[in-house]
């Protein structure tokens, strides 16, 4: 169990991390989620006690400068590749090893375990960058501990990797670990995370388990094609709707189930040639979700579409002709 | 603490440049008794010239091991950074000063071992080329070995705590390089002038030159005679002092700024 409160961290003038306070739970991995430049390592570090900064983090009811030998509690994985290059590999988690009372035993079991037990004499400057995120979750998991906590430990993996990684973490969630894992990608967490922690430019935006956040962030919306549809449109505003027109003159209706748009159609006596839902992907809920707080913003390309709003969400581009109205 | 120890000793031993750093500087000051060994057997040993068969030329020119040692003490901080590892350093030993006391601790260990075993080595090198090293347990020879011996390991000191203070290893091996071969001299050579004559009494404090008399057999010998400024000099121990003292404040400088700074 991970408790954060208040975290806490400027420098000059940027605050990077404002008064951040989540709980992280045993056996499930939770996602921690922003754009980039939102936070997401700066809290780690501040967690870890590697940057100084306000608030408390307890790893099961410590402070993890606190704890002796915390690799056997704490794992840890933050940068890419912080190896000395002409260290072998097995020596780096040696020389780690010997400061948590950790025998030679494991660190062949964990070089192993993350399959690179036949370079584990190499060293890491030959190692292409998903070799060195493997060694870092080995470094992570030398102490097996109970508690991990990893910056983005699928960067520069192949997908084979990145499937592989996926399964470790679950599986280790699964033996009743904490896991706190940082991504920038959404797609990732979806299929990794059952809790998220979601965060832009420092502020918390969301805490809670994944369908939550797509649920809040998200909105059902009910797509009405009809030959009349701009006669139809104030009956739904009537009844309480909000009413978008879509790019081929669909009606984009939000805030009515489906049910009562098929039935209020039928008492306004509207012809209709469609009538679906469509609900947002989580990537849409992200950027919905931390749009407004993206460190970085680039420029859009000319041609295409803004990011969708919840209020308001952009027509899809539908390849059927659809009904034009007239 | 042990954890620490430890580590560090690892960190120390897994590292290639640990052991060639040691080797060149234990084979350069090797060199000096074995060339003039062989260029000038036959020239009597006054205590003089044993010291500086002993410890390698250490007191003219280029203190070889000395210099090598406190590169390895600029890697023991400056390394962690210049590759990242200072992160999994903190996370495998979250207590940041029981981490530099153990740096401090095994470098000074290795240091005094080190210079220790280069002095018994150059003392073998010239019994075989002289047949004789008289007066090595006697004083002035042996206040100038001890004396070296503490030079050498201040110099390290004050390496290892460049590194953690410029939290790389280039600026810290500017500054170890360029203060007492330049700077010091530089000011040293400028207080013979009346015009900068205020230099004069500067000159007993500096830090590199001061530690060198750490190693002086005849300490009068360095006195530049009548007519010359009078440096008013400490004794060996005075000036090893003021050489201890720079090296503590830059331990102390860099320690407080390690524990403030992030990593």
């Amino acid at each position: 169990m991970i408790t954060a409160k208040g975290l806490y961290k400027r420098y000059r003038k940027t605050v990077a991390v404002d008064q951040l306070s989540f709980d992280v739970r045993p056996g499930v991995v939770t996602g921690f989620l922003g754009p980039n430049g939102s936070g997401k390592s700066t809290t780690m570090r501040l967690m870890l006690g590697l940057d100084h900064g306000g608030g408390e983090t307890l790893f099961d009811g410590e402070k993890f400068t606190d704890i002796r030998r915390p690799m056997n509690k704490v794992g840890a994985l933050l940068e890419a590749k912080p190896f000395h290059p002409t260290r072998s590999a097995r020596n780096h988690l040696r020389m780690l090893a010997s400061a948590n009372g950790v025998g030679e035993k494991r660190i062949d079991e964990v070089m192993e375990l993350v399959g690179l037990g036949t370079v584990k004499r190499k060293k890491p400057k030959g190692y292409s960058l998903g070799m060195a995120q493997r060694l870092g979750l080995a470094q992570a998991l030398l102490g097996d501990p109970k508690i991990l906590l990893l910056d983005e430990p699928t960067n520069g993996l192949d997908p084979h990797g990145i499937h592989w990684m996926r399964d470790m973490l679950k599986h280790l969630a699964s033996e009743g670990r904490t896991i706190f894992v940082s991504s920038h990608l959404l797609s990732e967490m979806q299929l990794m995370a059952d809790e998220l922690v979601v965060i832009g430019r420092g502020n918390m935006i969301f805490n809670g388990d994944v369908d939550q956040f797509v649920r809040d962030f998200t909105q059902s919306t009910v797509i009405v094609r009809s030959p009349g549809a701009d006669g139809f449109v104030p009956a739904l505003e009537g009844a309480g709707a909000e009413v978008a027109k879509g790019k081929d003159g669909e009606l984009v209706i939000s805030g009515m189930e489906i049910g009562a748009v098929g039935h209020l159609a039928f008492t306004e006596n509207v012809e209709l040639s469609e009538l679906s839902t469509r609900s947002a992907s989580l990537e849409e809920a992200f950027m919905s979700a931390t749009g407004s707080s993206e460190e970085f913003i680039a420029a859009e390309p000319v041609a295409a579409g803004a990011p969708a709003a919840p209020a308001a969400p952009s027509a899809p581009a539908t390849p059927s002709g659809g009904t034009e109205n007239a | 603490m042990l954890d620490a120890l430890r580590y560090e000793w690892t960190r120390l031993t897994t590292l290639r440049s640990t052991y060639w750093l040691t080797g060149i500087g234990v084979l350069c000051a090797l060199a000096i008794p074995v060339i003039a060994g062989i260029a000038v057997s036959d020239m009597p040993l006054d205590p003089e010239s044993l010291a500086t068969g002993l410890n390698g030329g250490a007191a003219f020119g280029i203190p070889f091991l000395a210099v090598f040692m406190a590169i390895i003490g600029i890697f023991a901080t400056g390394h962690e950074y210049r590759h990242g590892t200072i992160q999994p350093t903190l996370t495998a030993l979250p207590q940041r000063s029981r981490l530099i006391l153990a740096k401090i601790l095994v470098v000074s260990g290795v240091t005094v071992v080190v210079t220790v075993l280069s002095v018994a080595l150059n003392a073998l090198a010239m019994q075989l080329l002289w047949g004789d090293v008289p007066g090595l347990f006697e004083d002035p020879l042996r206040s100038a070995l001890v004396g070296y011996l503490a030079y050498t390991l201040i110099y390290t000191l004050a390496g290892l705590g460049l590194g953690l203070l410029f939290r790389g290893v280039p600026s810290a091996l500017v500054v170890i390089f360029l203060v007492p071969l330049i700077v010091e001299n530089l000011i040293f050579g400028l207080s013979f002038l009346p015009s900068v004559d205020w230099l004069v009494p500067v000159v007993k404090f500096l830090p590199f030159s001061s530690g060198a008399r750490l190693m002086a057999v005849d300490l009068s010998a360095m006195d530049m005679g009548p007519g010359m400024p009078d440096f008013d000099y400490f004794g060996r121990w005075g000036s090893g002092g003021v050489f201890a003292v720079f090296a503590a404040l830059i331990i102390a400088a860099a320690w407080t700024l390690f524990k403030k700074r992030d990593a």
